[in-house]
């Protein structure tokens, strides 16, 4: 079988571990060259200045180069294979909206530059707020926050202002469902809400009963991903949307599974009042290897003039920066990951109206399709029809062979593929959650279900020794107990542990 | 567009579906809620198409400024070497490394780039980023009230007023009670008295303004008073400058923009963060360690996982999950591409530059508030607005400085500008303010 998306031929295999820039540091050795200082010296007088040199490696150019090329080979990523990752959005990043982002005053713009000389940035900006608040029929927006989670914090500051400039200080609870990303209620906490799990229904979806039983006059608000983190679209939305709205609270979207319903549906006409995107999920910038993301939020105008500011208006033909009268201040100390809301603005413009009308429909077209070639290997966690991702289930496997998700996530590395997501949701036993997005095919889906037949058939083996797996990478499982009780994250550190030991 | 799926491929799958088109996938939604006429956007455009559309909206920013603003983000030069390699596909569209096996290449950066900053700044642990500098200050704060229960927060004035806003967000002033102290002369007070209530102390360095002292008594001060001190240090300037460490601080955070980031009209760029390993179990963010495989070939892993929101959840010590890891890889890679020598001319000709520029503004009448003990930053006093002065020397081609006042501008020099740019600024500011 061939797939564009199996990477099994990667030469990630075997070999001697990559020293450290450190280690590759000899006396006198140096990459960087400046200019000669070309004015006159004078005698730097200041008690903070010091005499000796800083402490860095002192390598060549070219030793500096092939080391961190050759860690590049050491990394999985989109560019290489497949990631059938659930939550996480991996779909192709456009080469171009790279290019897009090295144009010299895009990139090299100093944040302070007034906005008479940033009006291009400023329309940036503006039109990918148009693009954003058209897609999740919202009103207006801001770019401040770096991230989903601070998109969160974002939209929970906001709802507390809310609630203060209204008197409804009583209202403290933050309703999160037990499916939710651990961000959710982490972001509660550090707005000062009190955190109130409501559970799930058997078919996967929020439990109405119960969250009409926790909805009070102290319910501040309902923070919700549709579809859910079990990849189905809550159904009773609306009825969900109207019980937190009589009780007089706001409704919170979590954009994280954004990608599903693209020119299907819109957050905004399903009653929530606050929503984030992530545009390094649903608009296709890079992930950077953990970062940096961008976390717009997007609000019904009754709650503009409490977004961070300043945010960007056009008057007349000229852009300007506005800041809302009751602002719950800066999330960031500009305006947020600029480069990256300019990636998904050049990613937007490239889709268009073709494009991004069918957004969900092919990423839903292709989870379906692989949810249905999977369930003929392991349950779904779930008997409906799945959005953009599903979670299959491994917990018979675990009873009848000890096979965990982690073991199955594990072997598929050792074949060209990522894992997918393991152990989320936390309701689910022994989950793997997948999500292929729409930029694989059908025979890269086909592949990954075949591997993960063959996988589940030759981890049941007789004389299979589960923890060994993979075996074909640079390095095998790592004891992850060794950092935790050592602390060995700086160097040098690990020398002194192993001659203690 | 990106799509990949032929005629064969959707019959190949609406038949494994038994469904005949992409409207069959939504019959579980309700009607209602359905776009019929789909969105209200503009019509694809080729890439070829985007390129002029592109260009043509970049052209509306003014070209080619020369930079003399800071404030935390520097015009330092960033080689082709960093930017290049920190833009290699395998890192910039990978994952966060939670599968060690095939992460190992981002995996070993972070460790380096931790390490780094540990030697830079004299500290012992770092994390793997956070978002930018002024997010960096507010998690440092809530992490010394963490660890010392207490509710008063000593903030220096001389910050970014950004930044202060940004603390002003993020740290709950209901239930905390922050105390900005103004600097004099400059300086932050030598006799600042620190009290029982206080769980932070935190302090630029240089301050806002450009100047910079030794802070080591006042950090002595708070830590007898059992004051966690957090520096926010110009990373910069760490070539030349005393380490926080050796001023006795017990927290590190950053603005990382200058090591290994583009300007980026303010993001993306990195927070850095470092401390002492007493506060491991409180630091926000990935945290990454060197460990073994079952065949003792060296692996790198992320650790101290329980303290992260995936796993605490609404216990968690911060929500931060998405953090600036590429940025941080351009950060150790422009680190070991300056070397010692290198860090440290960064530093010593944006200093010799800058004093050099504020010689010729003296000798050619204007005044500069803080001429004594700035270093490579300073404050110009202008005699007309400054807010006009800035702009009118944009159109001279000047990006003037940052509004400090409404008579003064804060003025930056960095490595990258020359004594000729110097002299025409100051020839151009003459004709400005004469006007």
């Amino acid at each position: 079988m061939h797939s564009g998306g199996n990477a099994s031929s990667l030469p990630l295999v075997g070999g001697a571990p990559e020293p450290t820039i450190n280690q590759l540091s000899k006396p006198g050795r140096r990459a960087s060259r400046f200019p000669k200082l070309d004015v006159p010296v004078t005698e730097i007088n200041n008690p903070a200045i010091r005499t000796d040199k800083p402490s860095l490696p002192e390598v060549s150019e070219h030793d500096l180069v092939m080391h961190y090329s050759r860690l590049a080979h050491r990394n999985f990523a989109v560019d290489v294979g497949f990631y059938p990752l659930g939550s996480c959005t991996m779909k192709y990043n456009p080469r171009f909206a790279d290019y897009v982002a090295s144009l010299n005053t895009f990139a090299n713009s100093h944040p302070s530059t007034p906005e008479a000389f940033t009006q291009g940035n400023l329309e940036v900006l503006h039109e990918l707020e148009g693009f954003l608040l058209e897609i999740t029929g919202m009103d207006n927006a801001t770019f401040q926050p770096p991230a989903g989670a601070s998109g969160e914090l974002t939209g929970l500051l906001i709802i507390k202002k809310y609630l203060e400039e209204n008197n409804l200080t009583n209202k403290t609870d933050i309703i999160v469902p037990d499916s939710a990303h651990g961000t959710n209620p982490a972001s509660a906490r550090m707005a000062g809400f009190n955190v109130v799990e409501v559970s799930t229904d058997i078919r996967g979806m929020v439990n109405i009963d119960d969250l009409r039983s926790l909805v009070n006059e102290n319910t501040a608000g309902l923070m919700l991903t549709n579809p859910n983190t079990g990849g189905l679209f809550e159904e009773n939305i609306m009825e969900i949307s109207n019980i937190i709205h009589e009780s007089g609270g706001l409704v919170y979207y979590d954009g994280a599974n954004l990608n599903a319903i693209v020119g299907v549906c819109r957050p905004g006409d399903m009653g929530f009042d606050i929503v984030h995107s992530n545009l390094h999920k649903t608009f296709a910038t890079p992930h950077g290897g953990g970062g940096p993301g961008s976390g717009p939020v997007a609000v019904k105008s009754f709650l503009k003039e409490y977004l961070p500011g300043p945010i960007v208006e056009k008057n007349d033909d000229q852009y300007t920066w506005y800041t809302p009268s009751s602002s719950i201040g800066r999330m960031h100390g500009y305006h947020g990951n600029f480069l990256v809301a300019l990636r998904a603005l050049v990613y937007m413009k490239l889709l268009g109206k073709e494009g991004l009308d069918t957004l969900g429909s092919y990423a839903v077209l292709n989870a379906r399709y692989l949810s249905s070639i999977i369930s003929k290997i392991i349950p779904l966690a779930y008997n409906e029809p799945c959005m953009h991702e599903f979670v299959a289930t491994v917990k018979d496997l675990k009873k009848s062979h000890k096979i965990k998700a982690y073991d199955v996530g594990k072997a598929l590395l050792d074949k060209g593929f990522h894992s997918p997501t393991i152990y989320f949701p936390l309701i689910i036993e022994e989950a793997l959650m997948f999500e292929p997005t729409e930029t694989q095919t059908v025979d890269t889906l086909d592949d990954l279900a075949e591997t993960l037949r063959i996988i589940i058939d030759e981890l049941q083996g007789d004389d299979v020794s589960l923890e060994s797996y993979p075996k074909n990478l640079p390095v095998g499982r790592p004891n992850e107990l060794i950092p935790a009780k050592h602390l060995t994250v700086n160097w040098g550190d690990f020398e002194l542990l192993e001659i203690t030991e | 567009m990106f799509v990949p799926h032929s005629e064969i491929d959707l019959k190949k799958m609406f038949e494994e579906l038994s469904i005949s088109s992409l409207d069959d996938l939504f019959t579980h939604i309700p009607e209602t809620l359905k776009l019929n006429d789909g969105l209200n956007v503009p019509a694809t455009l080729s890439e070829l198409e985007s390129i002029a559309h592109f260009e043509s909206v970049e052209s509306k920013n003014t070209q080619n400024l020369i930079c003399f603003a800071g404030g935390g983000h520097y015009d330092v030069y960033l080689p082709h070497t960093v930017k290049t390699l920190t833009m290699r596909p395998e890192f910039m569209t990978s994952y966060t490394p939670y599968q060690a096996e095939i992460s190992q290449g981002i995996l070993q950066i972070l460790f380096e780039y931790q390490s780094l900053i540990c030697d830079l700044t004299d500290m012992e642990l770092a994390n793997a980023s956070l978002y930018d500098g002024a997010t960096s200050v507010a998690e440092a704060i809530s992490v010394a009230i963490n660890k010392t229960k207490r509710d008063g927060v000593v903030v220096s004035n001389g910050f970014n007023p950004n930044t202060k806003e940004v603390v002003n967000t993020l740290v709950d002033k209901n239930k905390f009670n922050i105390k900005y102290v103004d600097l004099v002369d400059y300086q932050f007070p030598e006799d600042y008295i620190f009290t029982e209530e206080d769980a932070a102390f935190v302090v630029s360095l240089p301050h806002y303004e450009g100047s910079a002292q030794d802070l080591t008594s006042i950090v002595q001060n708070a830590k007898a008073a059992g004051v966690i001190s957090i520096c926010y240090v110009d990373p910069s300037m760490l070539g030349i400058l005393k380490t926080p460490g050796s001023m006795g601080f017990d927290i590190v955070v950053a603005e990382g923009q200058s090591m290994g980031s583009p300007l980026s009209f303010g993001g993306p760029t990195v927070g850095w963060f470092a401390t002492k390993k007493e506060l491991a179990r409180l630091v926000p963010g990935r945290i990454i360690g060197e460990s073994r495989d079952a065949n003792h070939t060296k692996t790198y892993v992320m650790t101290l996982r329980a303290r992260e929101q995936d796993i605490r959840r609404e216990k968690a010590s911060s929500n931060i999950c998405t953090n600036q890891t590429l940025n941080a890889v351009g950060s150790t890679i422009h680190l070991s591409w300056l070397g010692p020598q290198g860090l440290y001319e960064i530093g010593y000709q944006a200093i010799q530059k800058a004093s050099y520029m504020k010689q010729q503004l003296l000798e050619h009448n204007f005044n500069i508030s803080n001429q004594n003990n700035s270093l490579r930053e300073f404050i110009l006093e202008t005699s007309r607005p400054a807010k006009d002065v800035i702009i009118e020397m944009g159109a001279k081609g000047f990006l003037a400085g940052i509004k400090y006042s409404e008579n003064e501008i804060l003025v930056a020099v960095t490595e990258k500008r020359t004594k000729n740019e110097i002299d025409d600024y100051i020839s151009s500011l003459q004709e400005v303010v004469n006007a």
